[in-house]
């Protein structure tokens, strides 16, 4: 049986996960800068991006309110504070509640609104534009995670991350029931629409047409902007951790020894590699679609849920 | 076990299904039947395996050679040889297509779960996932324009039949099963001519002439 | 002897299917056709007088009882009507060009084979064999309506292929779900679970639940294939872009052999659930197809279109009779099984002249058949009488049969019904008919004289109905009785 994780074990996987954000955005660059054949910025770039956001000054249009300011770190806080509730090196429920899986999504929920409000803040019309567009993706998303979430809910009867990965226990993909393949089939369908990734939405790109979430991200400058872009990377990580926590949840260490700790560690990085190498790889391989086809994208992930959910209850 | 492999294989199924009718070319749609005529086989092979049936080792063969490798390559090249359109032209909005198709795997699981004793003759959720491909398979044949992809309905549904019919606990007689895929695949070849046939003198599908009415 | 009857029953079709390949004489052809179809009609006597004498006779997954004697029946004599008619329609088209000389040998041999899979739909015991004979038929019969291969033809056989194929998986389906209730119920052998005779002796105690499911699934299946309503859509176009006389087998044996199909597994129903629950079942369907099929009758321009949505009615008219059931019900409905099939050939075969004799399809270019094809005119009205149901024909003796029936089990609306429809039709029919015959014909008609075999298959059709209107023979009528007890049961 699988005990409670201490406070400050909790504590240190959300510092964790802030630290490697900005990583796995970079091993993702790197790699698919290796499939189109070019050498690309090294895997720590995304560092020196925001170091330098955070030596750069604040510009702020005249249109925008007082409450502008304290978007960015609004949106960095309620991130992070989701990177609190993903079990990273070991499973199990907090010792203090913190909250659940839900929670989570709302938190990530929290953080979109927070960032449409202030692109409409601001009164751009490139805000205004990515702020809708992204507005018409959400609710396909939120309710479709929330599914996924039930389905594997169900059998352990608790919503906690912590507590279900430690119902999944040390069995790997054996002790999967039926619903999980679709349940997986629809989390990674939905995967690059959270994280805002091609099919969905194109992050390397800053043409007026193809933005979404980039759209959103104009206003901002120096280290208002530098709390945007970490708070992404954070959203990204945290996403493939619920993912992991839900699906993969081999690995997280027993006891509370140093070298259990690394294993947990090595184990959730092993993780978290293969699932960004796999948006590396759809990133890749398709291209961007229509912004009213994503609706029918999102759908037929909406149908693999419901069906999980289906299979699960019926 | 065998019944949670045929649960996974099960869910598996439902979903190529969704693919199916989520296809927006008509290539993917002959891969998605392709692949689930894959795990129709694998099927075979597990109950073979674990019930010692060896008219199901015979059936698992049949399934991949025909309905996994041959009837999709055939469906591929009449693609590719007669230019045909690659798009898939839906009748009703492939998001209505989609919730209609989760309203068949409720009403399919909910009768099945009804049915009681005699659901115990057929392994896990092949009942339901079997009902739930043969109507969406119809659904599909009758929500597209393009013939090919009515075809690829056809064999989807034929597929959720043989899905059911090996998972009676005893196994379909095996002079049965080599006699349905034989037909199937006769029936394809007629539906190929026919198209071919249609395509040849006018360009046009044959699905989509319409010249009798009332 | 009866055993060894049953196996070369299919047969014999199969071999004349076979011997057609190797000419491309067409009198050849068609003495093959001929002495092929009465061989098949002789040995069908034979057995019948066997099956009467001996009670039902089985070999393998064969087996004959005076239920399938019926069917049998009239398969063969159609079958023989059908090539008689045949030699004479062949020489006519390929006047016109309708057919190519050397590809003759294809048309004779997918007919022989396509009456061969009737055969053994109506001989199957097993359910799985009932199964792919049936598609077996609409392999061959899509082949058939799309003979001609112009677009009319193809759309038609197309939509009939796709449309039944879909309707017969659901009847596949239907028969997997009472396989696996019968395999529960502790049937001996996988095949025995198979077999009708294995499974109505135990059929009071399969699980009624199961059953019920797989019948309707059945009903939907072969019911499509039946040409009942709503899944009658193909009907109209296959019957009607079909050459002339594969529609005469199309309407008159095949929706039949798939009634056939649906009976067999009502009487499964009938012993697992009570005989309530397939007589509803029917009684929708039968009535719902009669409904349908009016006014699409009465706006009708092509008369072999309106020959097909007839068949629609009179299928639902079949139904109606199982759905009532009773001896009396049962009787009536096979008594219009062989009325109908006889009754819509010779219609065929007269619209067919018709049409050969015009050009054209189009009834409103049809004028004046009596002056220039008295017999061929006359036969045409004879037909249409009998298929608006007027004495002293034979379908009125199964309608009022089926009436009765009804009445005598209270099914007061659905009689009404029946009734309203029934006049509409019978005045639309006459309406088409006499405009057709009647009055100076168009200059489109060719005035040559009347080509003796179609005339002579006809007339052999019309002699049949009128035998069986004013009088049933009593062997034959000994024959039906005991096939309706058979369902009854």
């Amino acid at each position: 049986m699988i005990g409670e994780r201490p406070l400050g074990l909790v504590l240190l996987e959300m510092i964790l996960l802030v630290l490697l954000g900005p990583l796995v955005t970079g091993i993702i660059q790197k790699i698919k800068a290796r499939l189109q054949c070019r050498q690309g910025a090294g895997v720590v770039q995304p560092y020196r991006d925001l170091t330098k956001l955070l030596r750069k000054g604040t510009v702020q249009a005249d249109t925008a309110s007082a409450f502008f300011r304290f978007i960015p770190v609004l949106v960095l806080a309620a991130t992070v504070a989701a990177g609190a509730l993903v079990p990273v090196i070991r499973a199990g429920p907090p010792a203090v509640p913190l909250g659940d899986a839900l929670l989570l999504l709302g938190l990530l929920a929290l953080a979109r609104f927070l960032t449409a409000i202030g692109a409409l803040d601001a009164g751009g019309a490139f805000g205004g534009m990515g702020a809708s567009r992204e507005m018409t993706i959400a609710p396909l998303v939120e309710p479709v995670l929330m599914m996924v979430v039930f389905s594997t809910a169900i059998a352990a009867g608790t919503t906690e991350l912590g507590a279900l990965a430690a119902h999944h226990g040390t069995s790997s993909i054996v002790a999967w029931r039926a619903a999980d393949f679709l349940g997986l089939a629809a989390m990674l369908l939905l995967l690059p629409a959270e994280t805002g990734r091609i099919p969905v939405d194109n992050p390397d790109t800053h043409l007026e047409l193809t933005m979404l979430h980039e759209g959103m991200l104009l206003e901002h400058s120096g280290p208002g902007l530098g709390c945007m872009v970490l708070a992404s990377h954070m959203r990204q990580i945290v996403t493939l951790g619920l993912v992991a926590a839900l699906f993969f949840p081999a690995g997280p260490a027993d006891a509370a020894g140093a070298a259990d700790l690394l294993l947990g560690a090595g184990v959730f990085a092993a993780k978290i590699l293969v699932l960004a190498t796999y948006l590396a790889l759809v990133e890749s391989s398709y291209a961007k679609l229509r912004l009213f086809r994503v609706p029918q994208y999102l759908g037929v992930g909406f149908v693999c849920a419901l069906t999980a959910l289906a299979l699960r209850i019926l | 076990m065998v019944h949670t492999i045929i649960d996974d294989l099960g869910a598996l199924l439902l979903f190529t299904m969704i693919l199916i009718v989520a296809a927006g070319q008509i290539y993917r749609a002959i891969y998605a039947v392709a692949a689930q005529s894959l795990l129709i086989a694998i099927a075979g092979g597990v109950l073979a395996r674990a019930t010692g049936n060896v008219d199901l080792w015979v059936i698992a063969g049949v399934t991949l050679v025909v309905k996994a490798t041959l009837l999709p390559w055939v469906l591929h090249w009449v693609v590719k040889r007669m230019n045909v359109r690659r798009e898939v032209e839906p009748v009703i909005p492939v998001a209505a297509t989609l919730a209609l198709a989760v309203v068949i795997v409720v009403v399919s699981f909910q009768l099945s779960a009804s049915l009681g004793p005699v659901r115990q003759a057929i392994t896990g959720n092949a009942l339901p996932v079997g009902i739930t491909l043969t109507l969406t398979g119809v659904l599909v044949m009758a929500t597209r324009k393009t013939a090919l992809t009515q075809m690829v309905g056809l064999f989807a549904s034929e597929n959720g039949i043989f899905f059911t019919a090996m998972a009676v606990t005893r196994g379909m007689p095996l002079i049965i099963e080599i006699g349905v895929i034989l037909d199937v695949i006769l029936a394809a070849l007629v539906m190929t001519i026919m198209v071919l046939r249609v395509r040849s003198t006018v360009d046009a599908d044959i699905a989509d002439l319409d010249r009798l009415k009332g | 002897m009866a055993e060894t009857l049953l196996w070369v029953l299919p047969l014999v079709p199969t071999v004349t299917a076979l011997l057609m390949v190797t000419t491309r004489d067409r009198r050849i052809l068609s003495a093959l056709d001929v002495g092929g179809s009465t061989v098949l009609l002789a040995l069908t006597l034979v057995l019948a007088r066997e099956v009467a004498a001996g009670g039902p006779r089985a070999l393998g997954f064969l087996r004959v009882d005076d239920l399938g004697i019926v069917f049998l029946l009239l398969l063969v004599v159609l079958t023989l009507a059908v090539s008689i008619y045949t030699v004479g329609w062949i020489k006519q088209a390929l006047e016109v060009g309708n057919m190519k000389a050397e590809f003759l040998w294809s048309y004779f041999a997918l007919v022989h084979a396509f009456v061969a899979t009737m055969v053994v739909t109506v001989l199957a015991d097993n359910l799985g064999v009932l199964w792919i004979a049936m598609e077996g038929t609409t392999i061959t019969s899509a082949v058939l309506v799309g003979y001609h291969g112009h677009h009319h033809g193809l759309e038609a056989a197309w939509k009939y292929i796709i449309v039944t194929t879909i309707g017969i998986s659901f009847g596949l389906f239907g028969t997997v779900l009472v396989y696996a209730a019968a395999a529960a119920a502790g049937v001996q052998g996988s095949a025995g679970a198979l077999s009708w005779s294995a499974i109505m002796q135990v059929a009071p105690t399969l699980d009624p639940g199961i059953v019920r499911i797989g019948f309707i699934f059945v009903m939907v299946g072969y019911g499509t294939k039946a040409g009942l309503a709503p899944m009658h859509l193909w009907l109209p176009d296959a019957h009607s872009q079909a050459p002339t006389p594969v529609s005469a087998l199309l309407s008159g044996v095949l929706i039949k052999c798939a009634l056939l199909g649906i009976i067999r597994f009502q009487t499964i129903a009938a012993a697992a659930c009570g005989p309530a629950f397939p007589a509803q079942v029917l009684l929708v369907f039968g009535l719902t197809s009669v409904v349908v099929a009016t006014p699409f009758i009465l706006a009708q321009h092509d008369i072999k279109r309106l020959l097909g949505y007839h068949s629609v009615e009179h299928v639902g008219i079949v139904a109606l009779g199982l759905g009532f059931g009773g001896p009396v019900g049962t009787y009536g409905a096979l008594l219009h099984v062989v009325n109908h099939g006889i009754t819509k050939a010779l219609a065929f075969f007269a619209a067919g002249n018709a049409i050969a004799r015009y050009g054209s399809r189009d009834m409103r270019t049809i004028r004046g058949m009596l002056t220039v094809a008295p017999i061929g005119a006359t036969l045409l009205v004879l037909a249409a009488l009998s298929l608006a149901g007027v004495p002293p024909f034979s379908i009125f003796v199964s309608e009022l049969t089926v009436l009765r029936a009804g009445i005598g089990h209270g099914h007061w609306v659905t009689i009404a019904i029946f009734l309203v429809m029934v006049v509409i039709i019978f005045a639309g029919l006459l309406h088409h008919v006499g405009a057709m015959v009647f009055g100076e014909p168009t200059a489109a008609a060719t005035r040559e004289p009347e080509a003796w075999s179609p005339l002579f298959g006809m007339m052999l059709l019309a002699a049949i109905m009128l035998l069986l209107g004013l009088t049933i023979p009593a062997s034959f009528d000994g024959l039906l009785r005991r096939a309706a007890a058979i369902i009854g049961d």
